[in-house]
């Protein structure tokens, strides 16, 4: 039955979430953002809060509501982080990206393997490696090549762009086997920290998500075990590419929640100077149409919720929802850009309040929103291909 | 728990409308647009479907009315064909408001002719909302009663109310004078002549025009306090104001769908330069963009739906419920606008019907 009400793990997950944002991001946030730096008591902060505790709790609750619910509860969560900081929310302790493909590619070996030390308390991270230089959303065009050498692979190539990248213990690397077979010669591989032959190249600059640390990958020559490739489960020539495809179905919901939880922030904001801060004077005409402006902002965040709620919950059922978690991610990619854009422009009479700072930062942080995980053309261009299977749309 | 399918019951439900809205909405778009209103005989297949008499059956409805589920029969209709699924909507919605609003007297008297199995189908309600002043918003009600000698006296506009010229009942929402916001809001049914009272049937109009429909103007009409529903400002008067936007959402949803999909069979067989226009970025990313806005939209009106099921905070509902019908009409608005520029001339032409739903969806407002 159709119900949009949250169960009372859903609740509690998302209530931890919100009180973690408030208590461990919001105070640090402007500051991690000016220096891009996020101090160690962050991490160890965030690790002892979600292995211990209130999170913990959530789980159990939720394995006692027995229905598969993983990608609902994270979205509920992410949209708090990001509400917090998007940022600092990128950077929490666990494998992170690296984990999709492992579940979803790896052997049960590989995942106790390459999953077990993230369950040890210590401060580990783990990162996905597919943007190249020359290649975003077109993985077809793979230039990192993988070759088997005996009993190891050798990767040869060079990534950027990736979120983590310096910190990780291990990085799922996507490299091409044979170039010949396109986006089907495409296969992760796992790359520990310190394989002699990879390499962290610079850490970028960035207009906004400023705290989130990005880097850039080098492997020459890197030599990992033979089993450190994940495609234990399917043996088609597609587990690759749908390795990599499927871990987009799984994270894009996450970026939409993230989007979602920037742009309550903005609106929140805004509506609270608009209450606290509006210049003395103000045209009360105007006033009126920013409360209006306002009102529909409030109408497009739920519709963006719900968007992404549903895209994850389909997830959860093993529902094939390449279309729904594309129209999500679009959906909020646009609207965080729209109303982080409102909130400066809004605010722009006012003094220079903590509240325009927060603004302003959240307007830097949004743009990303529309590129990363497949740009906003790239996502409709997804949604069509599903609209239109039997058309060939290039 | 977040759950987003429907119940196999409301599949089935659905499922029916859906015939019908093929099957016959569909089919007699045109025909209904140049008669100005239904055809008697859907009417009749409508009533012996159930899907038009949503009421107790000790009244001899199909069942008491569940809001998700006639959300779901209303983008059905509005699927079908948008002006003819209004008609039914606005119709409905006077008995609906003496059920949700009136006494047990008043439900026994206007509910039951409309279940009659003979005459049922002949049957027309109506709601008058939307003012000169306002839309679809209870806060934008501004036409007043007050009591005077044990009757009410009436004053105030209505505009575009569905059937109001031949209804029965004829109700009007007003608010009692001094109110303001959700406060003190009133439904009651007025007669078709009476000092002070005049009726005009609204004519040349751009769309809905198989929807028939009036405008009330009052000057100090004096309506007894027996055609007042229920007790003066009762919640039910914003249960059926609630449920009307919730409908209205419904079926702009639907007239949306029609026109993503007649665009989409469209986009799939013209060709252009060698190859389907949809297979250009410029068509596929325009009906991309349709169907995202449109989800958001449905979602919306099923959380609004829902909620107005769950019923106990009436501030929030009147939020939500109205949030969904300004964004469902939103989308059909531009949905429809863009079919027509998708078909090109064609879309111009009236051999298709996508102009017809431009100009359906246009007065929704």
């Amino acid at each position: 039955m159709i119900d949009f009400t949250l169960s009372k793990s859903q609740g509690a997950a998302r209530d931890y979430a919100h009180q973690v944002a408030m208590e461990e991001m919001r105070p640090i946030s402007l500051e991690c953002d000016r220096t891009e730096k996020i101090p160690d008591s962050f991490f160890w902060n965030m690790q002892r809060r979600f292995w211990a505790g209130a999170a913990g709790q959530a789980r159990m609750q939720a394995q006692e509501e027995e229905e598969k619910q993983d990608n609902v509860l994270s979205i509920l969560s992410q949209e708090e982080m990001a509400w917090g900081d998007a940022a600092l929310s990128t950077a929490i302790p666990g494998p992170g990206l690296a984990a999709p493909p492992i579940l979803s590619q790896g052997t049960p070996e590989q995942q106790m393997k390459f999953l077990g030390p993230y369950m040890d308390g210590q401060l580990h991270w783990g990162a996905l490696a597919l943007t190249e230089p020359g290649i975003g959303s077109d993985v077809a065009g793979m230039s990192t090549t993988a070759v088997l050498e005996g009993d190891e692979w050798v990767l040869n190539g060079h990534k950027h762009y990736i979120t983590n990248g310096a910190r990780a213990d291990l990085v799922v690397t996507f490299a091409t086997i044979d170039k010949n077979l396109g986006r089907e010669g495409i296969r992760p591989f796992v790359v520990p920290q310190g394989t002699p032959g990879f390499v962290v190249g610079r850490i970028e600059e960035k207009m906004g998500l400023r705290a989130s640390q990005t880097a850039e990958l080098i492997f020459e020559n890197c030599r990992i075990p033979k089993d450190h490739l994940l495609s234990g489960r399917e043996s088609s020539k597609k587990a690759g590419f749908k390795a990599a495809m499927g871990t987009l179905d799984a994270t894009r919901p996450m970026v939409g929640a993230l989007a979602v939880g920037i742009a309550r922030a903005a609106y929140e904001t805004t509506c609270q100077w608009v209450q606290q801060e509006l210049p003395k004077g103000f045209p009360s005409h105007k006033r009126r149409e920013i409360e209006q402006e306002l009102e529909e902002t409030r109408q497009e965040l739920e519709m963006a919720r719900l968007l992404v709620w549903r895209a994850a919950w389909m997830a959860d059922r093993r529902i094939p929802n390449s279309k729904e978690a594309s129209i999500c991610k679009a959906y909020a990619g646009g609207l965080v850009m729209k109303v982080t854009a409102a909130g400066v422009r809004i605010t722009a009479p006012g003094e220079n309040s903590e509240s325009r700072q927060l603004l302003q930062k959240w307007f830097r942080d949004a743009k990303v929103f529309d590129i990363f995980e497949g740009t906003a053309q790239i996502q409709r261009l997804v949604i069509a291909r599903r609209l239109f299977p039997e058309v060939d749309i290039p | 728990m977040l759950n987003f399918a429907p119940t196999e019951e409301q599949e089935e439900i659905r499922q029916l409308a859906q015939s019908v809205a093929i099957e016959q909405l569909r089919l007699q778009g045109r025909s209904a647009e140049k008669r100005g209103d239904i055809s008697p005989e859907l009417m009749k297949t409508l009533t012996q479907t159930g899907l038009t008499t949503p009421f107790p059956e000790e009244y001899g409805g199909s069942g008491a009315l569940e809001a998700l589920t006639y959300t779901l029969i209303a983008e059905e209709l509005g699927f079908g064909d948008g002006a003819q699924a209004m008609n039914i909507i606005g119709s409905l919605m006077g008995p609906l408001t003496v059920l949700l609003a009136g006494d047990t007297n008043q439900q026994h008297h206007y509910i039951a002719p409309f279940c009659d199995a003979q005459q049922g189908h002949l049957q027309r309600g109506s709601l008058a909302f939307a003012e000169r002043t306002g839309g679809y918003s209870v806060g934008e009600i501004s036409a007043t009663i007050r009591s005077q000698d044990g009757d009410y006296i009436l004053n105030g506009r209505k505009r575009d109310v569905l059937h109001g010229e031949r209804s029965s009942p004829r109700v009007v929402l007003v608010r009692i004078e001094g109110t303001s916001g959700t406060e003190g809001l009133c439904a009651l049914m007025v007669p078709l002549d009476g000092a002070g009272v005049r009726i005009n049937h609204d004519e040349g109009k751009l769309g809905l025009i198989a929807a028939p429909s009036a405008s009330f103007a009052f000057e100090n009409a004096t309506v007894s306090a027996t055609c007042v529903l229920g007790k003066p400002g009762n919640s039910g008067v914003i249960r059926s104001a609630t449920l009307y936007n919730i409908l209205r959402a419904g079926v702009a949803c639907g007239m949306a769908r029609a026109a993503l999909e007649y665009a989409k069979d469209y986009a799939k067989g013209r060709i252009a330069f060698g190859r389907p226009i949809v297979s250009y970025q410029g068509i596929a990313f325009m009906i991309a963009e349709m169907a995202m806005k449109l989800d958001a939209a449905r979602l919306l009106t099923w959380s609004a739906a829902t909620s107005w099921e769950r019923g106990f905070d009436n501030t929030a509902l009147v939020q939500e419920a109205e949030a969904a019908q300004f964004q469902s009409v939103k989308i059909a608005k531009s949905a429809t606008i863009d079919a027509v520029q998708i078909l090109g001339g064609a879309g111009f032409i009236q051999d298709h019907p996508v102009e017809m739903w431009m100009r359906n969806a246009a007065v929704m407002e």
